[in-house]
């Protein structure tokens, strides 16, 4: 337990806690209310400050008594902005997948806050809840598992205006389906099959409908394509970008493909073992990458281009990331970091624009959370 | 040639009718040589290999043409005693789930040392030592200590590297690996295929990678041989091939990895899906997703014409893989 309170402590001195215009609503009908009002275009939608969420590890079965905690995400702040795509990137484990149920309210944050227009999420039930799950959608990576086999495409995409009634009424479900269908480039007389009836592409174009269905405002894509085959991976790609601008969306897309990241946001984040390690435009991130795993992640991708082969400088990692449950102190990858020194073990760095950078105009200066933020030459492939 | 895969035909009959998942594929490797065998699910580019390393389910499987010569000798007629001293001794097979290929109630030493108790009848003793060594080969740390460990104590990354050497135990000539990085990391990926790489060189072994990566295909390969519906399409030396496709399949495949020039556009994408395997389109198979198609298409089946352009050896099955080449 007194790891988890030192693990607070390090949250609450992140400097970005500001700049969040909260909005004080008291009864749920303000709240609700509050939850209608437009977002401009490029203004923050969704705001995340110091998100927490530790998994209990429990030993024994009938007397369950907490042995530590798995900390997924262990305070991580960002901004998504109206009408951007913003891309999570980071290899398995590092906690993307539970930002992402955390935003969704699927999981409860451990601590730290989630502003969606100004009001907590983390801290709202009733209607203003439904309200907020109603504009916040998700699209998952498996299009195997995530329709279920018993149900029609019709009653799939369909579902949510049962819990969501005002938004098509009974008698207009059934042209409102037929015309989410058509929107994601489906014939709109697959209505009555079943998902087995359908490829993987076309199954992905059936949750990307049923994501749409409620007029959202905001859709997580949780690795949307990494379960397509490359041909079809494309299409998809293409389908999400038009829809973005039909629908006027913000899109948080999370994959750990490192070139389709590239090719739809317009800021990516780098995830590391449950903190963001650096983010940035797509343009700053991707060619003057200043934390040594933004580093190291480009240069491991393998460029689709024999000629590169030869004059291409790999930055190999050594071992494995460690485990959540037990992450290195200061900062946590300085485990398998070329540059380490005792300041990276002692001294959590902040996610900050590293000092050097702070008063020149480089692309170099976004903020990265590494003590030792400098630019490095990578050849890779996006 | 080491292995010389030549006209090879499988289908899969199954309730709804019979699938042909390979029709009529011809490759070959040599010793020291990486081929990349590229496609999509579907193309065949596994069954291919589970048919050369005789791991095919028969019955729904059923081979019913062709000639698999390894060292000289066709494999397809061997009795199953036979083939099994050839498998793991002279061709070994790296797949892509290591935690689902691995015994989980025997601890990776056991595994790994069971190739030479079952291979070289040595002792449990000398078969242990063994495996120490293997471990210490694929670089697991502490490999004295984790050789008692069982396959869930280790991350992804060290048991893809149980698996290596679990196939190099015999000194194979031949491996095949299947996806052998689609389920890791890049970081670890990475690490993987570099290990994969130095050893191949080390051993001299041929080397099939089967995958669908054409960035891991860039960084290893020597050939590549591009699968669609059960066929080759198109088969040429790697340099040749990302610099100019003759073939619109690899052309679309090519065209559809986002590059940074066509930010904020769209996205090059073949159209359409891959074909059902029950129902392959007549003529050329790519025909109804093709940018080039024209009548020929829809009722020819092109062979592997020789692109005699090149001054390599390379093959591409389009009727009109010279406009393809040049454009």
């Amino acid at each position: 337990m007194a790891e988890l309170s030192k693990n607070d402590e390090q949250v609450g001195t992140t400097p970005n806690v500001s700049g969040v215009e909260v909005v004080e609503a008291r009864t749920e009908a303000e709240e609700v209310a509050a939850l209608e009002v437009p977002v401009e275009r490029g203004e923050p939608i969704l705001q995340v400050r110091n998100l927490v969420k530790h998994f209990p590890l429990t030993q024994g079965i009938l007397f369950k008594k907490s042995v530590g905690a798995v900390k997924a995400v262990d305070g991580i702040s960002f901004d998504l902005y109206q009408g951007e795509t913003l891309g999570i990137v980071g290899e398995s484990g590092c906690g993307k997948s539970t930002v992402a149920r955390l935003l969704m309210n699927l999981e409860r944050a451990t601590a730290g806050e989630i502003f969606y227009k100004g009001q907590d999420i983390t801290r709202l039930s009733g209607k203003a809840l439904k309200a907020v799950r109603r504009n916040i959608q998700m699209v998952f990576q498996d299009p195997y598992t995530s329709l279920n086999p018993r149900m029609t495409v019709g009653d799939i995409i369909g579902e949510p205006f049962e819990i969501h009634p005002e938004v098509a009424p009974k008698g207009d479900r059934r042209k409102k389906v037929q015309d989410l269908l058509d929107v994601v480039g489906l014939n709109p007389e697959y209505i009555n099959r079943y998902p087995h009836q359908f490829s993987g592409g076309q199954r992905q174009r059936i949750g990307i409908a049923r994501g749409l269905a409620l007029n959202p405002e905001i859709i997580i894509c949780d690795e949307p394509v990494s379960a397509l085959d490359v041909s079809v991976q494309a299409q998809v790609i293409n389908l999400m970008e038009g829809l973005q601008n039909e629908f006027n969306l913000s899109y948080l897309f999370i994959a750990h493909d490192l070139s389709i990241v590239r090719h739809i946001s317009d800021r990516v984040g780098v995830m590391y073992l449950g903190k963001m390690a650096e983010i940035g435009t797509d343009a700053q991130i991707y060619d003057h990458p200043t934390h040594p795993y933004t580093q190291a992640l480009l240069s491991a991708v393998p460029v689709p281009d024999p000629e590169a082969r030869a004059n291409r400088e790999r930055i190999i990692l050594t071992g494995d990331v460690p485990s959540p449950a037990n992450p290195p102190s200061g900062c946590r990858f300085r485990t398998r970091c070329w540059k380490a020194q005792d300041k990276c073990a002692e001294e959590v760095p902040l996610l900050a624009v590293p000092e050097r950078f702070k008063d020149s105009d480089t692309p170099a200066a976004h903020e990265s959370a590494c003590h030792f933020a400098e630019e490095k030459d990578v050849v890779h492939a996006a | 040639m080491l292995l010389d895969v030549h006209d090879l035909h499988v289908e899969f009959h199954t309730r709804d009718g019979v699938a042909r998942a390979v029709n009529g594929v011809s490759y070959g490797v040599d010793e020291g040589e990486t081929l990349a065998v590229l496609g999509e699910s579907g193309s065949g580019k596994s069954v291919t290999a589970q048919a050369i390393m005789g791991i095919l389910d028969v019955p729904p499987g059923r081979i019913t043409g062709g000639e698999v010569i390894f060292k000289g000798r066709d494999l397809l007629p061997l009795k199953e005693e036979q083939r099994r001293k050839v498998r793991g001794a002279e061709m070994a097979m790296i797949f892509q789930d290591a935690l689902s290929s691995l015994n989980p109630v025997l601890s990776v030493g056991d595994q790994l040392g069971e190739m030479f108790t079952v291979h070289r009848g040595m002792s449990k003793k000398d078969a242990r030592a063994k495996a120490v060594e293997l471990m210490d080969r694929v670089r697991i740390p502490a490999a004295r200590e984790r050789v008692r460990q069982y396959p869930h104590q280790f991350s992804g990354g060290m048991r893809q590297r149980i698996m290596i050497a679990m196939a190099l135990a015999l000194e194979p000539a031949l491996i095949i690996a299947d996806e052998p990085t689609t389920a890791l990391d890049v970081t670890v990926q990475a690490q993987v295929m570099e290990l994969l790489a130095e050893l191949q060189r080390e051993y001299r072994m041929g080397l099939i990678l089967i995958t669908h990566d054409l960035g891991v295909v860039a960084d290893v390969a020597d050939r590549i041989a591009v699968m669609y519906a059960g066929r080759i399409v198109e088969s040429a030396p790697v340099h040749d091939i990302y610099k100019a496709p003759a073939h619109p399949y690899t052309r679309g495949l090519l065209d559809s990895i986002p590059r940074l020039d066509q930010k904020g556009r769209e996205l090059y994408a073949i159209k359409g899906l891959p074909p059902n395997l029950m129902d392959i389109p007549p003529g050329c198979a790519f025909h109804p997703r093709c940018p080039m198609a024209r009548d020929v298409c829809r009722t020819d089946e092109p062979p592997l014409y020789e692109v005699t352009e090149s001054e390599t050896d390379r093959g591409s099955a389009c009727h009109f893989w010279r406009e393809c080449l040049h454009g």
